[in-house]
């Protein structure tokens, strides 16, 4: 299963957040770490489509009041989205074979 | 633990409709309404603000992402088992509904062109509707009868009734009608109160308001003994006039006015809406003297009779053929040829040239709509083209054709159907045009036009042409698309080959059919722009242009005597010559190409009549000698009037070239004596050219002129010529008149071209809405050609890309697709010019007159044919733009 640049970095960002993966702190990772800033729409779209291609599960927790009595969608990485990753980054380190001198200065 | 309310619930509910309900859309707006109060805590104003964006944002884009989304191909609703017929359409419709969703930008240009085409049906049935089928807003119209007497060869049949047949029917006691009455046209002049008005006003006979049905106001209407002469000074007011000239005053009733000199007694006001006949403003008693009692032989007044209870239009068809036939026996010196003919209100009061016009209209209409069928249908061929694998894997696990068919017929109703609302629209845009253009003094005459709207007949006359629309263009592609070959269409990349041949033989078909259709369209579109052309700008017989013409009506107790109306003839002309800026002036008593005629029966010294019944008649003119040069009309031969050509001198005539051809075909003219009407013989002094004083009947009519002075008409119309515009002139020719006499009205104060333009404002009409019609008919075609030849195109790209790696050039590729449409161009032109030849009767009744001419159609199909073929190139070039390497790899 190939992954695009944006689910790839979805992904990790779910992977660091361990147990506390929803939305906002996915968004919020994202935005720390690459320092780009991430549409929400864009965001909602990768999951569902993660959620689709079967890398990503998600169970909802319990209503709070701050939320207007919703409940929050709790995202996790299946294993299906463990072997993408892994793979997408193997693909990405062959690439990246022989090339460290001149990209990593 | 209270939940917290949201910030934006509409704009919360908004993103639930695009993203659906559900705890996807719930964890979302939770997420929203979670930061909102991080947010809110810094300030809740600019949370707010930025929480409705974010709505929007999102809503905005799950909208993007529904358009953009590759669309599943639609779940076959299951068939449910044993169901009713009603189960299995409600399904079926709601397969059609979202089959035409998944495609919203087709399915929006279908709609598009149906609108076009169902609307000009709609806006054409409207005013058929009106005009010729419920033209009266009258209690019970169909009751309502008009009675004509006329000759066998007499087309018009109103003003045909004279006035001791009409009292001699009256005496009958007709028992078929239950009321029975006559009118005839009353010129009137108001005077006092304001400025003096010409008001259009009927002598009625005091029945005519109860056979109309017709309940006034305010007031009473005619009583019978009003009907006698000297009693008659009573009028009923309309309903506009009362308001305008009024200020509707109820105090009026009662009052006297003073019309054409004479105090009238007010008695009544006509209720609101009722203008009948032809935009009557009020109605006096028809209270005929002894004279027009008695007289068997002007047949000016139009008769109508309201049916009895229990009878019918045959039944009064033959009572009248009855007394028709004894009046011939009683009086044969007049009445021998005449035939009493009944027929209902609405079609003896409808101009005998509308019906062709209207006619041609709906046939017009009907094409466009045609046409706009044969686009949609080559669109759905299209789609089903695409569609064809999905029908055969159906076909293949069992569906049956009549299910796949019957959805698709459904598919296209709803089409249809959708489209209604659209026309309807269009429709009624157009109409509110059209109506608001005519001027009102000529929309007074349509009878109906006012009525001309979007009703409920007309949208069920749409709702059932869209109906029958969608089969005809849903037929074809249904029949096709649920034939697809099985095996060819499953293969993997399957280009169907054989399906394809036929569905694109279709396609072409139907392309030809819709260049048949568009060229005799064009051919009557430019056919009525020419004739328009012709009858404002063409020869008049006279120059019309620096002209200003103005009418006075001379009647009533200051104009009883023809001293007094010569007197103000003279007295007006030398005023308005000496006018600084006219070059001339005259009067007359009708001008030319101008509302109104005037016509004679003639006796001609030494030519017997072959029958006394009918004596020879002309068009008759009463001018003063600057007539010939003031109009710009020719003296041929002799001389034109002079100023000694006045009253005890020798009573003078000038004929018209056609006068002399018709009276006196070998001989010289001048010299020879004639009598029109009862005068004394005239001796005729000159020849002068030919007018046009009516495109359709009166075209270069032989036409006598007598000396004013000779013979001063109750009627005068003034006309000056001047070196410059016209208009400049119009406040010094008022006051010019006022001067001769302070009360009389004048109307009709305008240039000559105005006038022109007034009386062919009916003509411009039919041109330009012919003219509409024409380029629907040209762009639906011309798109339908484009349409044809670029899914070719993408059909054969394949095909290309091999003729091109094998050595086809650009300009070799260019010609194979040009050559194809020029193939269905030329076909499709040539069928064209075979119907525009065959609707040639038809359009020449619709077009008034106006033949077709050769070089109109040569020229046409030559334009269709460019045109077409520049639709054509667009995808001749996408086709030479095909890389070889690029089509061949698609495989």
């Amino acid at each position: 299963m190939n992954l695009g640049e944006f689910e790839h970095i979805v992904l990790l960002a779910i992977l660091r957040l361990g147990d506390e993966a929803y939305a906002i702190p996915i968004r919020e990772e994202i935005e720390a770490r690459t320092g780009r800033s991430v549409a929400r729409g864009a965001l909602y779209t990768a999951l569902e489509r993660l959620e689709a291609k079967r890398c990503l599960r998600s169970r909802m927790g319990a209503p709070l009041p701050e939320r207007g009595g919703r409940a929050r969608r709790y995202f996790t990485v299946t294993a299906a989205g463990l072997a993408s990753i892994r793979s997408s980054r193997r693909s990405l380190m062959r690439l990246w074979q022989g090339l460290e001198e001149r990209l990593e200065s | 633990m209270s939940d917290r309310r949201s910030p934006s619930p509409l704009a919360e509910r908004l993103l639930s409709i695009v993203l659906g309900d559900g705890e996807w859309t719930d964890s979302i707006l939770g997420d929203l309404q979670e930061e909102f109060e991080i947010r809110a805590d810094r300030s809740r104003h600019r949370a707010r603000l930025w929480h409705a964006a974010q709505i929007v944002r999102l809503t905005v884009r799950g909208l993007a992402a529904r358009v953009r989304r590759p669309r599943p191909v639609v779940p076959v609703p299951p068939q449910p088992p044993g169901d009713s017929l009603m189960r299995t359409l409600d399904v079926e419709f709601r397969y059609a509904v979202r089959s035409i969703l998944r495609r919203p930008a087709m399915s929006a240009i279908v709609i598009l062109t149906l609108g076009l085409g169902l609307g000009a049906n709609a806006a054409v049935f409207s005013i058929v509707d009106a005009l010729i089928l419920r033209p009266f807003t009258i209690h019970d119209v169909d009751r309502v009868t008009l009675l004509s007497y006329t000759k066998p060869d007499d087309l018009d049949k109103r003003d045909s009734v004279t006035a001791a047949d009409f009292l001699d029917w009256k005496k009958e006691k007709i028992d078929v009608f239950e009321r029975f009455a006559a009118f005839d046209w009353w010129e009137a002049n108001i005077v006092g109160r304001d400025e003096p008005e010409a008001v259009l006003g009927f002598r009625v006979s005091a029945d005519f308001f109860p056979a109309l049905g017709v309940q006034l106001t305010a007031g009473r209407s005619f009583r019978p003994e009003e009907e006698i002469f000297g009693q008659d000074r009573r009028v009923v007011i309309g309903h506009g006039l009362w308001q305008r000239r009024f200020a509707s005053d109820p105090e009026i009733v009662g009052r006297a006015i003073e019309i054409n000199g004479d105090k009238y007694e007010v008695i009544g006001i006509g209720p609101a809406g009722f203008d009948f006949p032809t935009g009557a403003q009020m109605w006096a008693p028809f209270a005929p003297d002894a004279t027009v009692a008695a007289n068997r032989r002007g047949d000016w007044l139009t008769a109508i009779g309201r049916l009895a209870p229990g009878r019918t239009l045959d039944d009064a068809k033959a009572q009248m053929a009855v007394i028709g036939e004894r009046m011939s026996r009683e009086h044969p010196d007049t009445n021998r040829d005449r035939k009493a003919r009944v027929y209902t209100l609405s079609e003896g009061m409808t101009d005998a040239g509308v019906g062709p016009v209207l006619a041609m209209w709906q046939a017009s209409a009907l094409f466009v709509l045609l046409i706009a069928c044969a686009n949609v249908a080559n669109l759905l061929l299209a789609r089903g083209a695409e569609r064809q694998r999905e029908m055969a894997v159906r076909l293949a696990i069992g569906a049956s054709r009549i299910r796949i068919v019957r959805e698709m017929l459904l598919e296209s109703i709803v089409l249809g159907l959708v489209a209604v609302p659209m026309a309807i629209f269009l429709a009624w845009g157009f109409l509110k045009l059209l109506v608001q253009f005519m001027p009102a003094k000529i929309a007074r005459f349509v009878a109906g036009w006012y009525e001309i709207d979007v009703d409920g007949r007309m949208i069920f006359f749409t709702i059932a042409i869209g109906l029958g629309a969608a089969v005809i263009f849903g037929l074809v592609p249904a029949l096709q698309g649920s034939r697809p070959r099985l095996a060819e269409s499953l293969k993997d990349g399957g280009r169907t080959a054989a399906g394809g041949v036929s569905r694109l033989r279709l396609r072409r078909s139907l392309v030809v059919g819709e260049m048949a259709l568009a060229l005799p369209l064009l051919v009557a579109s430019a056919l009525s722009v020419v004739t328009v052309h012709r009858f404002l700008n063409g020869p008049q017989g006279y120059d019309a242009d620096r002209l200003l013409t103005m009418r006075a009506i001379l009647s009533g107790g200051r104009y009883e005597t023809p001293e007094s109306r010569r007197r103000f003839a003279i007295d007006a002309i030398d005023k308005l010559a000496a006018l600084p800026g006219a070059q001339s002036a005259a009067a007359i008593n009708i001008i030319p190409a101008q509302g109104g005629n005037w016509g004679t029966s003639l006796e001609i010294e030494g030519v017997p009549s072959d029958d006394p019944n009918n004596p020879p008649s002309s068009d008759y003119r009463t001018a003063t000698e600057g007539i010939f040069a003031t109009l710009g009309v020719p003296i041929l031969k002799g001389r034109a009037f002079s100023d000694a050509d006045r009253e005890g001198s020798l009573p003078v005539a000038i004929v018209t070239e056609s006068f002399a051809r018709r009276f006196w075909p070998n001989a010289d003219p001048i010299g020879k004596r004639l009598k029109a009407g009862n005068s004394d013989w005239l001796t005729v002094v000159g020849v002068c050219g030919d007018v046009i004083h009516d495109w359709f009947g009166r075209r270069n009519y032989p036409t006598m002129y007598r000396a004013l002075r000779q013979a001063p008409p109750a009627s005068v119309a003034l006309v000056v010529r001047t070196p410059r515009d016209p208009k400049l002139l119009l406040g010094d020719a008022r006051a010019a008149l006022r001067a001769v006499d302070p009360a009389q009205p004048l109307f009709d104060l305008r240039t000559m071209r105005e006038g022109l333009g007034e009386r062919t404002i009916g003509l411009q009409y039919i041109g330009a809405i012919m003219l509409v019609f024409g380029g629907l008919a040209l762009v639906l075609a011309l798109i339908g050609v484009y349409g044809v030849m670029a899914h070719m195109v993408t059909q054969r790209t394949h095909e290309i890309g091999v003729r091109m790696a094998l050595g086809a050039t650009e300009r070799d590729v260019i010609r194979l697709t040009i050559g194809q449409t020029g193939l269905l161009t030329a076909i499709g032109v040539a069928l064209g010019v075979l119907l525009s030849i065959a609707l040639n009767g038809a359009m020449q009744a619709g077009l008034l007159a106006a033949s077709s001419d050769a070089r109109i159609v040569a020229g046409l199909a030559v334009l269709l044919s460019g045109a077409a073929l520049a639709a054509g190139y667009i995808p001749a070039r996408r086709a030479a733009a095909i890389e070889p390497t690029v089509a061949l790899r698609g495989e």
